[in-house]
């Protein structure tokens, strides 16, 4: 593979992320008034939403959306006709019409002029080449997580985010919960002393490899339309059991180039956090193979980021440490935060939210798609989380150490592992 | 490795439907090894091996294959099935081979493989190919000529962007489009390499083309930003289009915008453009915080327009510094709600020192609600001010006390944490009691020394009195540690129903092991049944929360079970049962079936443990131990699903009924026994409607629970 040439968007790809870090300390969501946007909102005024892929996580997040007065959602896309005629329900049943028209290609939905945002919540497969088309198409979008699968789709996701001057926001919603956000301010502005390590909690650090099963009847495709379902993937037979998202995406092969496996699947969400803390910086520079649970990253400044398996506080899924030479502080799901001393907390009141809802999220994304700002989960963020998560998959996989260089984006002297770093997509698709 | 690696792959193919997927631990670490992995998948490649052997050896030569591997990957960039997998090969092996190879490919494979053969050109950025991905864009295919424009994009050079150029006037709106991609592409490129005048003429042209939409935004993007500050007018001349889109476009550039020429620019615009529009320029203009002329928000903030003050003060809040001081306090004390809510959040959140000093040096001559105000901001900002609040929780305003009580909770350090102590163990007045308490706690839990705090809050306690013991006992609870443990142990054991109310609740509630023997002790010895149940449910709660050796919860689960003396503690035990299946665990379940009022649960808990270690247990024996006797059930009817996702197995069900109120299905998993899962990925439940000996029951189980039916209670 040729290495990633320098391009205008790459070069400004640092100062872009410090820019979304500096307003990510800020507060985003301003009031609803100041956008026009008290008591009921005109339909002329609403964001137009149409939805892709929407399964279980996606008709969570269609919720958030249609609590929000200024979102209608007027379409669905999805490769399974029971999900479409399910959300299109939902939709029509929330609207009290019959309006939510139904896609079996996301292709035509995105033709649609009258549509502003989408929400993507296929499959992993699926989400940055989904993403990219619907930038390409004019769309801004929520993206659900993983968001890419290998590096370079990490890298091209942010330059075509800023080339074609679409908002994303990544399904990363802890982002905009006040503990996390907390947590992470708490490391990022020195509140902890020089900053030692980062703790993620990937849950399951395996790599794993494509698959392919015995081929079944494959249904019609008005029914399940296996084309479009493997999309980006390479071709394999049909297979029913390959249609549950967890077999196919978070173990097939299909997320990462050898695999995303608990590193990707959670480290997208505490890795990004991680990131966060870190002041949204390039991704890390070094990454040991597991030790003892633990696997071990360092950023160029020395600062460790930690994949850690096990030791945790209790306070829910995917927490995540920060430890600085002054202090500590540790945040979960739970909603609850563990600090070393609570002096850290100078007097706030953090609101304690449990559950990782993604109601804040939607509402910073909605927020930006009107002021243009970047949305906490933006594209630059993702990239660098992401990027860290799938060289310490390479590092897994590889068994041992790899070495990345931030400047071209690729590993020091390491043919395998940049060879790891891309994986070609089924035609006809493309980045 | 190598060896064990082939082993395992044989396996997996062998076993196709009995794994999903292998884990990768296997990858070479030297040339050697290397070559010897792709000696054998080249080997596969070339024989009569199955479809899936191939596909997975491709993925294994993207690492291990060389030029040696090309002849035989090329062999399948015509085969519908593998041509993709050939090509995550192709895409990353070095050399001029690979990529003559995906050349030579163009003309021998039909779409779509040939629009991945293009696109991998693409990734390859093989400049040797411009030629004849030009000879592509005439593809009557649309999709091949569309992938070809892309890829020509992608190489970048001279002769790519001379073949892109007359693609930008042809019929095809879409190939129109992709060559328009490939254009900005390159423009991309000529301006990373500083051929800055290049790239505008690029964008321009693309820009002045027939495209859709989103390719003008994007090229007139590129030509605003190659432009640097003479870009501004082409930017100004976005933000006033009436398109929704080019307006977007402009909002997102006013951030990226290097020269400061644009602020004062921006602030005009703001008097010129509608209501909706102007907070949204705003907006935008303080996302410029180095070059934001803050004159200019102060003058929006006096705008007659609502959405637009509105904006305003909101970015000053964010932008403002200590000029703006005076403006917000005057919007904040207004009768407008709106205005003065907003322009409280704007000063709690004004950046700068100066802005705190000067707080500071306007407190002692204010008065009424400006003073007020700058107490409140004191708490808000969290200055350190303790004097000037202790003198104003002497003020003869209600509002103004309790508003120092409050920012005295907020920024008092421990040195004076007394006073605010005092405060709550005598009150100014009746009114502030309740204040100075939330004052106290906020303060409290912020202590860094939590032991100190804990005694200075003991020692308050026993010099209260009523109500405010217990608040303080309340908030000993909120700071933890050792000391507030033992201080609210003593409490629950004391002599005064109050505390011993409010303590063995507390302690019920806490959240750490260290609570477990006070809690233990406190349930075999405490003052009064109700508090004795209390303590051993929190004890209880402490095994079932916390990470401990399972022993050691076995212990605790034991010393529960023995100490309760009613079923339902006795229940609640076994649940923790179930969540921690261990050996150990197992054991005081199966114990647990001698006590016939718990005999059923027990069961349950033993299945449960049973099924969750993949333990095979002596079913009959278990049963005939516990006395559980042989009954007559029915099942009237059977429900499995989720919401409105439900399966009627009444049949499968009754099926299996025997003479023991639980039912043994043929599979573990409902979904199998069931025949299919009904709402796949939601979490599902089995309703079941049932008569034993003629008593009606009803009862619900999460998927794949042991189903136990419990006699109804009479």
């Amino acid at each position: 593979m040729s290495k990633p040439k320098k391009s205008l968007s790459r070069r400004n790809f640092l100062k872009s992320t410090a820019v979304a870090s500096t307003a990510a300390t800020l507060p985003t969501i301003i009031p609803a008034s100041a956008l026009g946007l008290n008591g009921s909102v005109a339909p002329s005024e609403r964001i137009v939403l149409g939805g892709i892929g929407i399964g279980n996580r996606g008709t969570y997040d269609l919720g958030c959306f249609l609590q929000q007065p200024d979102v209608q959602f007027v379409a669905v896309c999805d490769i399974k006709q029971k999900r479409r005629t399910a959300v299109k329900k939902m939709a029509d049943q929330k609207y009290g019409n019959n309006n939510c028209e139904m896609y079996r290609d996301f292709r035509d939905l995105l033709d649609r002029d009258d549509i502003d945002a989408v929400l993507i919540a296929t499959g992993p497969n699926w989400h940055s080449t989904a993403a990219m088309t619907a930038a390409k198409a004019g769309k801004d979008m929520y993206c659900e997580k993983p968001v890419t699968k290998n590096i370079k789709e990490s890298l091209i996701l942010a330059d075509t985010m800023e080339r074609t001057a679409r908002v994303f926001q990544a399904g990363t919603q802890r982002r905009n919960l006040p503990h996390f956000a907390f947590a992470c301010e708490l490391a990022r502005t020195g509140k902890l002393g020089k900053l030692k390590r980062v703790y993620a909690h990937p849950a399951g650090m395996r790599s794993t490899m494509s698959s392919w099963l015995p081929p079944e009847q494959q249904p019609d495709r008005e029914v399940v339309d296996w084309d479009m379902y493997l999309g980006p993937a390479a071709w394999r037979p049909y297979n029913k059991r390959l249609l549950d998202g967890f077999n196919f995406e978070k173990g097939g092969g299909f997320v990462g180039a050898f695999g995303g496996g608990g590193v990707l699947e959670w480290g997208s969400h505490c890795v990004d956090l991680c990131q966060w803390a870190v002041g949204d910086c390039p991704p890390p520079i070094e990454y040991n193979p597991p030790e003892n649970g633990e696997l071990v990253a360092r950023y160029d400044n020395g600062t460790e980021l930690v994949f850690r398996e096990k030791g945790w506080i209790p306070l829910g899924s995917c927490p995540v440490r920060f430890e600085g030479e002054n202090g500590w502080v540790e945040a979960g799901d739970s909603g609850r935060l563990a600090l070393s001393s609570p002096a850290l907390l100078e007097g706030r009141e953090v609101d304690e939210i449990g559950g990782y809802p993604a109601t804040f999220h939607v509402r910073d994304f909605l927020d930006c798609v009107k002021t243009r700002r970047k949305p906490k989960g933006n594209a630059d963020a993702a990239c660098n989380a992401h990027i860290a998560c799938h060289a310490a998959n390479i590092a897994l996989a590889l068994d041992r150490q790899v070495n990345f260089d931030n400047q071209t984006h690729s590993f020091v002297d390491d043919e395998a592992a940049n060879r790891m770093r891309s994986e070609s997509l089924r035609e006809p698709w493309r980045l | 490795m190598h060896n064990r690696a082939s082993r395992l792959l044989r396996i997996f193919i062998g076993c196709l439907s009995l794994a999903l997927w292998i884990p990768v631990s296997t990858i070479a670490q030297n040339s050697s090894a290397s070559a010897d992995i792709e000696k054998e998948k080249l080997a596969i490649l070339n024989s009569d091996a199955s479809r899936a052997e191939k596909a997975i050896a491709c993925k294994h030569l993207a690492i291990h294959g060389s030029n040696q591997s090309v002849p035989s990957l090329a062999k399948l960039l015509p085969d519908p099935q593998l041509s993709s997998w050939a090509r995550i090969a192709l895409e990353v092996i070095p050399g001029k081979e690979a990529d003559a190879a995906l050349v030579a490919a163009i003309p021998n494979v039909d779409t779509p493989m040939l629009v991945g053969v293009i696109n991998s050109i693409g990734i390859r950025q093989n400049a040797a190919a411009v030629e004849v991905l030009t000879d592509q864009l005439e593809n009557q295919d649309q999709d091949a000529a569309a992938a070809a424009a892309v890829a020509l994009g992608k190489i970048g050079n001279s002769p790519a962007l001379k073949a892109l150029r007359p693609v930008l006037k042809v019929d095809s709106n879409r190939l129109r489009s992709a060559a328009a991609e490939g254009c900005i592409l390159i423009a991309e490129k000529m301006l990373a390499a500083g051929e800055s005048n290049e790239a505008i003429e690029i964008y321009d042209e693309v820009r002045n083309s027939s495209l859709p939409m989103q390719r003008t935004i994007e090229a007139t993007r590129g030509a605003i930003l190659a432009r640097q500050s003479e870009g501004l007018p082409l930017l100004l001349e976005q933000l006033r289009s009436e398109d929704p889109k080019r307006f977007q476009l402009a909002m997102g550039l006013i951030r990226e915008y290097q020269g400061n020429e644009i602020d004062a620019a921006l602030a005009k615009e703001v008097t010129q453009t509608n209501a909706a529009r102007a907070a949204l320029i705003i907006q935008a203009m303080s996302d410029r915080p180095s070059t934001v002329l803050v004159g200019s928000l102060l003058e929006a903030v006096k705008d007659n327009r609502k959405p637009v003050q509105l904006s305003a003060i909101e970015a000053l809040g964010r932008v403002g510094d200590s000029e703006c001081l005076d403006n917000l306090m005057e919007l904040a004390i207004s009768s407008d709600t709106e205005l003065s809510s907003a322009s409280k959040r704007a000063l709690a959140a004004l950046p700068g020192a100066a802005v705190n000093q000067k707080i500071l040096s306007l407190i002692p001559k204010s008065e009424g609600e400006n003073y007020q105000l700058l107490i409140e901001l004191v708490g808000q900002r969290r200055l350190q001010a303790t004097p000037l609040l202790l003198e104003a929780t002497r003020n003869p305003s209600a509002a103004i006390r309790q508003a120092a009580l409050i920012a005295l909770g907020e920024t008092v350090s421990p040195e004076d944490l007394g006073e605010l102590v005092n405060l709550t163990i005598n009150p100014q007045a009746t009114a502030d009691a309740e204040k100075a308490q939330q004052a106290l706690r906020a303060a409290a839990i912020r202590m860094p020394d939590q032991n100190a705090c804990a005694t200075q809050l003991s020692g308050a306690m026993r010099a209260s009195r009523g109500e405010t013991k217990g608040k303080i006992l309340e908030i000993l609870a909120e700071v933890g540690g050792p000391t507030a443990l033992l201080t609210i142990g003593r409490a629950a054991n004391s002599d005064d129903p109050q505390l011993q109310d409010i303590g063995s609740r507390l302690l019920g509630k806490w959240n750490s092991l260290d609570a477990a023997p006070v809690l233990l002790d406190l349930a075999k010895n405490g003052p009064a049944r109700k508090y004795q149940i209390r303590a051993l449910r929190g004890y209880t709660g402490i095994a079932r929360k916390f990470n401990m050796p399972p022993k050691e919860r076995a212990a605790m689960c034991r010393e529960a079970f023995d100490t309760a003396t009613r079923p339902e503690e006795q229940k609640l035990v076994l649940s923790v049962l179930q969540i921690h299946p261990h050996l150990e665990t197992l054991n005081l379940a199966v114990e647990a079936l001698k006590v016939p009022k718990i005999k059923m649960e027990a069961l349950q808990a033993v299945l449960n443990i049973a099924s969750k270690l993949d333990l095979k247990i002596p079913l009959q024996k278990i049963i005939s131990d516990a006395g559980i006797e042989p009954v007559k059930l029915e099942i009237i009817n059977a429900k499995y699903g989720a919401g409105s996702s439900v399966v009627d197995v009444t049949e499968i069900l009754r099926k299996h009924v025997g003479d023991l109120p639980l039912i043994t299905l043929p599979s573990e998993q409902y979904n199998v026994a069931f025949n299919g899962d009904p709402a796949p990925g939601a979490p599902k439940q089995l309703q079941v409607t049932f008569r034993i000996d003629g008593e009606s029951g009803e009862t619900s189980f999460n998927e794949n629970e042991p189903i136990i039916l419990f006699v109804p209670q009479k």
